[in-house]
């Protein structure tokens, strides 16, 4: 749970200039087709069994282009057909390929091998004559999951049966083995997609100020899909986002969450296009983390982020990393329509979002960020230029109606977040300093979080969170809720089969005696199904009057949501 | 364990005459055969804690040199009643010429929570550094790594069964030898050294010829056995680095087990200390 800023109304259009250019330089970067092989492989030590009489011909099982993969299903062979088997480098014009194969047969040993073969499915081919000597140890690395040669291989049909006499011409890529169907390890992996779907419904206890619905069903959408070549060094990644929501056309969005290239170095780190960028340490209100817009729509604890276009360099030394950001294209807040629940009164008219800049949407924002840590302190200090990302609130009137339109400033923010670690206590700090929407001024969080190893003599570890926000603006504070708050929470991580985890939170504003009370909890259902439940209960304020003018009430910034204590559950499949 | 790590690291000066003679043994090991089979160190004479020190160090230089290596690794947990759970992890190791080793576990499953990173730089000396990377959040977090008598992930394993290793955070003392299979084992007892270890003591069961952990007793904080681990199906890596395929860790309170599957060990693979274990490459370990 986290900050819960003055609820309003979307602005729809992505206006991304960073993003074509983002997709060009990734069209551009076409990655190699194929793992790359990795260093040689150890020098050999495998005595090549010396070919009996009549030995005259092997089993291929199949050809990699990685030595590691061939040697790991030469091991995985060796231990379900209890024989060695070897790995051979064959040079073609395409590059190295790594073949794996059986080792000198008889006629005998060839036609048993190759009748288990087919037995358990596999391809094989045979070839006659005695190869060099093999390039690589055998059985001693255990089963692999291995990665499946490029497809563009073709296999050929019970090859063991027809038995090409020669090897089959240089130019022509070998055959391969058909791997059993193994989970390819991400870590190894040249691709990476994942797709997961979500039903989520908001169940509010009573209708909405203006009338709405107490009943909110929405489904969600979110493909990942990253691949990496060149060795790791160059990547690209792609995260899409929908949302259609059956009351709220403005929480009915999507968005690219990231879409970046990214080239990486011994000591430096280049991103270009959308990313998601996190700074900050503590876990109620997100105070210095402004690289990305908030997806204000998706959740209003400010976790759920906009992606932001952008060019970043980040350079690891010895004393610490630096990152620069160009950032491209400023993002404007989503905000809850007029059908939508938490939000303002009236509801903010995101489209209609104005610019203290001339230069608008349009304005380049630039960020520098060093991050360090030493024994038990680690720490970030930042400044950034541009856009805020929380506009002020201007009433007005559209259409006759009365709305709140999004006025966006240029700033000015230099800040700090650090974190002490000592023992089971983690010291948390974050503290910002702000020119340009107003006077400078000044705003902190700091804290601690507390946790107990196998607390109550359970399996669980409990963590305590308590923290102190400080806004010195106090009712001035138009982006905040928290200007002199207090926040508990409670973690609880059950380290049961299903990963259950709950974290109970409540914020008291000091001074107004406004509350939130907050609860997430989650749980693993089976293998790919998640449940997730979230409630909030808002409290302390006056209730609004029937015919109290529609305003911005810095004392009161919660009388809004008043009506709105819901009960959130989302269930999401993972693919 | 030492199957995620052990640590080369700064030696004290008490260790020098240890290092000495592993130095002699990696002369002699590089001259001889490298088949994992060498013979121990001179024991004679020696108290049985001086023993046990000289064997885990003899250990810890035997599995020193692999440089960086990377590895797959499938969890199984089961629950008394049956319930089954699976994790599945990719592994990364750097070895550090001047401190404790540098480890990244990525999760690959379950899905919920894939991506989700960590990343650890052990310390001979004063607490281990680790960070928590939370992919929803694109968030990087320094945790505490005082948790170690915690579950790793749920499992029978606790964090520091499956930390980095150093030699130094424990006490050692030869219990004796004793025929397991068809070769003799060298029974030792170990004590953390680290007060916010959940064991009072554990009894390491080493085949002497290769030194290879066959199975450790875990006692807990009250001296009551706590868990059992037992390691099968050794393989030779690179004719020297000797891995078990299985891990299977029972917990004699609870009936619960975990297996750990480990798959596809590379070595040598030219990790880099700032390109692939910072905390930058946590957020890209995906």
């Amino acid at each position: 749970m986290t900050r819960l800023r003055l609820p309003a109304r979307l602005a729809a259009a992505f206006c991304w200039v960073g993003f074509t250019v983002a997709a060009a330089v990734a069209q551009a970067a076409a990655p190699a087709v194929g793992p790359a092989a990795p260093p040689a492989a150890a020098p050999a030590a495998a005595p090549a069994a010396a070919p009996e009489t009549g030995a005259d011909r092997q089993l291929v099982f199949g050809s990699f282009r990685s030595a590691d993969n061939a040697r790991g299903w030469a091991g995985e062979l060796g231990e379900r057909f209890d024989r060695p088997f070897h790995v051979e480098r064959v040079r073609r014009r395409d590059g190295d390929w790594y073949r794996v194969r059986s080792g000198p047969l008889t006629e005998t040993e060839h036609a048993a091998l190759a009748a288990r073969a087919a037995a358990a499915g596999l391809d094989v081919w045979t070839v006659r004559g005695t190869l060099e000597r093999p390039d690589g140890v055998t059985a001693s690395t255990p089963a692999v999951a291995a990665d499946a040669p490029p497809a563009a291989m073709p296999a050929p049909r019970s090859a063991a049966v027809a038995q090409p006499a020669t090897p089959p011409p240089a130019g022509s890529p070998p055959p391969r083995a058909r791997i059993q169907p193994a989970p390819a390890p991400p870590a190894g992996a040249e691709v990476y997609a994942d797709v997961d779907l979500g039903l989520q419904t908001r169940t509010y206890a009573e209708r909405g100020s203006a009338g709405q619905s107490r009943f909110q069903p929405s489904v969600s959408a979110r493909l990942e899909y990253s691949r990496t070549w060149d060795d790791g060094r160059s990547g690209f990644t792609f995260t899409p986002f929908l949302r259609v929501d059956a009351e709220d056309d403005e929480r009915t969005h999507a968005d690219l969450r990231e879409l970046f290239w990214s080239r990486v170095g011994d000591d430096w780190e280049l991103h270009v296009g959308a990313r998601q960028v996190f700074w900050g340490v503590t876990e109620f209100n997100h105070l210095v983390d402004i690289v990305n817009q908030t997806d204000f729509v998706e959740n209003i604890d400010g976790e759920d982020k906009l992606g932001q276009p952008m060019v970043q360099v980040s350079l690891v030394r010895d004393w610490g990393i630096v990152d620069l950001y160009a950032l491209t294209g400023f993002r404007e807040r989503t905000f809850p329509g007029e059908d939508g629940r938490l939000r303002g009164l009236p509801p903010v008219d995101a489209d209609a979002a104005v610019y203290a800049s001339g230069a608008g949407r349009h304005r380049v924002d630039g960020a520098v960020r060093w991050s360090h840590h030493a024994g038990p302190f680690s720490f970030g200090i930042h400044h950034f230029s541009g856009t805020g990302r929380d506009p002020r609130y201007l009433p007005s009137l559209v259409d006759g109606e009365p709305v709140l339109i999004p006025e966006y400033h240029v700033i000015d923010q230099t800040g700090f977040d650090g974190q002490a670690l000592f023992g089971d206590w983690a010291w948390k700090l974050e503290a910002l300093s702000r020119s340009g929407d107003g006077p400078r001024y000044e705003a902190f969080t700091a804290g601690f979080e507390r946790t107990l190893v196998g607390a109550f003599g359970s399996r669980g570890d409990l963590g305590i969170v308590v923290e102190y926000m400080y806004d010195e603006r106090d009712e001035a504070a138009y982006n905040t809720l928290f200007e002199h708050d207090v926040a508990l929470g409670a973690r609880w991580q059950a380290n049961d089969l299903a990963g259950t985890t709950a974290l109970f939170g409540v914020i008291w504003d000091v001074d107004t005696e406004e509350y939130v009370l907050s609860l997430e909890a989650s749980r693993q259902l089976g293998a790919s199904w998640e449940a997730v439940l979230e409630g909030r209960v808002f409290g302390g304020a006056p209730p609004l009057d029937a015919g109290a003018p529609l305003a911005f009430d810095g004392e009161v910034k919660s009388r809004a949501l008043q009506d709105d204590d819901f009960i959130q559950i989302e269930l999401t499949r993972y693919f | 364990m030492g199957n995620l790590g052990r640590g080369t690291g700064a030696r004290r000066p008490a260790f020098m005459v240890m290092a000495v003679i592993g130095w002699l043994g990696a002369a002699a090991a590089a001259a001889g055969t490298l088949d994992g089979r060498q013979a121990l160190p001179d024991l004679d004479g020696l108290a049985p804690e001086a023993q046990g020190l000289a064997i885990f160090e003899e250990k810890d230089r035997r599995e020193s040199g692999y440089q960086d290596l990377q590895v797959e690794l499938e969890m199984v947990l089961r629950d008394r009643r049956g319930s089954e759970a699976r994790r599945e992890l990719s592994i990364s190791q750097l070895e550090m010429a001047d401190d404790g080793d540098r480890l990244l576990v990525v999760f690959d499953t379950p899905k919920p929570i894939r991506g989700t990173a960590l990343l650890s730089y052990s310390h001979v000396e004063g607490p281990d550094d680790q960070w928590l990377y939370l992919p929803a959040q694109a968030r990087v977090k320094k945790i505490a790594s005082r948790n170690k008598s915690g579950p790793f992930l749920s499992s029978e394993f606790a964090y520091e069964d499956l930390a980095l290793q150093e030699v130094e955070k424990y006490d050692y003392r030869l219990l004796g030898r004793e025929a397991c299979g068809d070769a003799q084992c060298l029974r030792i007892e170990r004590i953390p050294r680290d007060e916010f270890s959940g064991y009072s003591r554990q009894e390491v069961l080493l085949h002497e010829p290769t030194l290879r952990i066959e199975r450790i007793d875990f006692y807990d904080r009250h001296g009551r056995p706590l868990k059992v681990l037992t390691n099968e199906g050794y393989l030779l890596h690179e004719e020297r680095y000797w891995k078990p395929q299985r891990m299977f860790m029972e917990n004699l309170q609870t009936g619960k087990t975990t297996e750990l599957l480990w798959r596809e060990y590379r070595f040598a693979t030219g990790l880099q200390a700032d390109r692939d274990f910072s905390t930058n490459s946590l957020m890209r370990a995906r």
